[in-house]
């Protein structure tokens, strides 16, 4: 027997009973339909922790910082993040950009506002791999002095010292005349104490970093060598000196590192470990979130797959019933010159075609339920997974729309499979004595 | 004669519990091609059995059958199947016609298993219903038809194809006196032309003159073998007809 007479010939017996195959396909629809919501969830779910983290920062970046040792121990000993370190670093595969970076604290005054914040020293060159982006100026060059990259949210980390209330500062960050104190305190002075001669520098702005970012939305950008500079002048006005063996000049405080692909991190992560630093990546937190979201997708899966089980047994079902009603035309084919093979694959064939329409209209069907879910269920549920606005409740990527109806087919093809085996098995003879 | 089908000491037992019921014993016969035999007997005789193992639609508990050179007993169900296929036609006492399908697709049915094209299956089996007179009919379902011409439907399936045995389970066994004979006429002619063995299972003694021999069935054996006189008549009947 040839195919298509195979499959024409199934599809006229589906036809032939039209309420009960659209019954049983109804099934596999429904069944479909949840395993795939469910997981879409699960997808929603991962997605967003995911949107969520890189909110927090770059999930492409190593943070390495020193591994504290114990002086006390002396056999162990004190890995330096050095210039070496930094050479180091990026002879490892798969490094895009390496950057040492040191910090200080200061305040910058513009007028009658002030703003405590952070100054990080980064090398100016690296910027752009680290994904730094201006939305006004440009970032920083090698030959920049006294001058800095603003983060993203700075223009509402002024305020005026002299002022009860919070307004909001009138400052335009790339005009105004600023000046830099490294005093952390600036505009909040004890009356009476003892505040260090702390230099003030005439700074120049050369562009304002893209908000939405909490790593670099607070705090400013200046080149390395120059916030070495400032930590000396600093050091001189407070007359601290350096301690011995704690941090040299040719030490950095961090070192970051730019990964090229988010898969590649957690390896690169684990060789600096090796090397015997410590590093950091937001993408630790994201392992253990994704672990979350995949233990809430089983889950949710697991129950989707008891309504697609209850979908096979519903295929067998009819399956069992059809050879009943037909056994006296199986036994007929039979007779006439149906080889074994073709009752089977002629079986196989309805209930694997029950699957595969179910799977097909299933899918279609869950396409429908994931944008209602995404259009009006994020306003109440995304409060109840935690998760912030404009994350989609529910994603079907693309390959679960060819496993889910492959999955169906599958399922139509297992739950047929011993109902085919058992229309093979009739007796010939038995079957057309059936009046 | 050429021994076609041959039969040695073919026996068959059913077990009903722990009953052993001896449905036919020591059978031994020897069939020619192109031969009509009928197996003449009263119900429960066992003469269907015997149909149903020369058709390979039962397995003898005992002895052979040698059909064309070839051991059906020692045959797996697959390879039955497949001789079935290639050699036999079947005509039933209550038709067997699929119900859901017209007369042309019941016909060409068999041609579909062999993995004829659509076209060619679909023309011979407008042939075969024209050949058997119901060439206004190709597309009438079995149950608007009568029972004769339900029965010519059949008829035309278990010829279509042209095979080399063709196996009749009381073919009239529904059908009024009439029609019984226009069906026999039918039958055998055509069996005749094409040169096929013909086996009727049938207790009417009428039919059984349509045979060569008859071959008397009685409590599971053979009872005797008689050479059909009339045949001869029957046969210039039949030439005469067609």
């Amino acid at each position: 027997m040839n195919k298509l007479d195979l499959i024409r010939m199934g599809i006229k017996n589906l036809w032939r009973r039209k309420l009960r195959t659209f019954l049983t396909v109804l099934g596999v629809i429904i069944g479909t339909t949840s395993i795939v919501v469910m997981l879409s969830l699960g997808f929603g779910l991962s997605q967003g922790f995911e949107d969520q983290i890189s909110q927090w920062g770059d999930l492409t970046t190593i943070n390495v910082y020193a591994r504290w040792v114990d002086p006390s121990m002396p056999k162990q000993e004190q890995v330096k993040l050095d210039d070496a370190a930094v050479a180091a670093f990026k002879a490892i595969p798969n490094v895009a950009a390496v950057s040492p970076t040191i910090e200080t604290y200061g305040a910058i005054i513009d007028g009658r506002y002030v703003s405590q914040v952070p100054i990080k020293g980064i090398d100016p060159s690296s910027m752009a791999e680290f994904g730094f982006e201006v939305a006004e100026g440009r970032l920083l060059e090698h030959s920049d002095e006294l001058t800095l990259v603003f983060g993203g949210g700075m223009t509402n980390q002024f305020w005026d010292p002299n002022s009860r209330v919070w307004r909001e500062p009138k400052i335009d960050l790339m005009r105004d005349r600023m000046t830099l104190s490294l005093n952390p305190n600036y505009g909040y002075e004890q009356p009476g104490s003892d505040t260090p001669n702390y230099k003030e520098y005439k700074i120049k702005t050369a562009g304002v970093l893209v908000e939405g970012n909490w790593d670099t939305d607070y705090g400013v950008y200046m080149p390395i060598k120059e916030v070495q500079k400032l930590i000396k002048d600093k050091e001189k006005a407070e007359d601290v000196r350096p301690q011995p063996g704690s941090r040299d000049e040719s030490q950095y405080q961090n070192i970051n590192i730019k990964v090229n692909d988010m898969k590649n991190v957690q390896d690169i992560q684990q060789t600096i470990k090796d090397m015997g630093h410590e590093a950091y990546s937001l993408n630790d937190q994201l392992e253990t979130m994704k672990q979350t979201a995949g233990i809430i997708q089983g889950v949710l899966g697991g129950i989707g797959a008891i309504s697609l089980l209850v979908a096979a047994i519903g295929i067998t079902n009819t399956m069992v019933m059809s050879i009943y009603e037909r056994t006296k035309e199986i036994g007929i084919m039979k007779v006439i010159g149906a080889s074994l093979k073709d009752i089977r694959g002629l079986f196989l064939f309805e209930s694997a075609s029950i699957g595969l329409l179910g799977g097909i209209m299933g899918v279609a069907f869950s396409y429908i339920l994931s944008f209602i879910l995404n259009q009006f269920g994020s306003s109440f549920l995304g409060d109840f997974f935690g998760m912030g606005g404009e994350s989609k409740l529910s994603i079907i990527p693309i390959w679960l729309v060819f496993a889910a109806i492959g999955f169906s087919t599958l399922i139509g093809v297992i739950s047929g499979y011993g109902p085919a085996r058992r229309a093979m098995n009739l007796s010939a003879l038995d079957a057309i004595r059936t009046e | 004669m050429d021994d076609f089908i041959v039969l040695k000491n073919l026996r068959k037992v059913y077990k009903m519990g722990d009953e052993k019921i001896i449905a036919l014993d020591n059978i031994n016969l020897s069939i020619g091609k192109s031969e009509i035999i009928c197996l003449l007997g009263t119900s429960g005789s066992g003469k269907s059995t015997l149909l149903n193992m020369m058709a390979g639609l039962e397995k003898p508990s005992k002895g052979e059958i040698i059909v064309n050179g070839l051991h059906l007993e020692k045959m797996s169900e697959s390879q039955i199947t497949k001789f079935r296929q290639l050699n036999v036609g079947f005509v039933f006492q209550s038709y067997n016609l699929i119900s859901t399908l017209s007369a042309m697709e019941n016909v060409s049915l068999g041609l579909t298993f062999k993995g004829v094209p659509s076209s060619k299956r679909n023309k011979i089996a407008k042939e075969m219903l024209q050949n058997v007179g119901l060439g206004d009919r190709l597309h009438h379902k079995p149950s608007q038809m009568s029972g004769g011409q339900q029965q010519r439907v059949s008829i035309a399936r278990a010829f279509v194809d042209n095979p080399k045995i063709i196996f009749a389970d009381e073919p009239t066994g529904n059908l009024d006196t009439k029609t019984t004979f226009e069906v026999m006429d039918l039958i055998t002619g055509m069996a005749k032309i094409n040169n096929q063995t013909l086996i009727i299972v049938t207790h009417d003694e009428e039919i059984s003159s349509y045979a060569n021999r008859i071959v008397y069935i009685r409590d599971g054996s053979i009872e005797k073998i008689t050479q059909n006189e009339i045949n001869a008549q029957g046969e210039m009947e039949n030439e005469a007809n067609l």
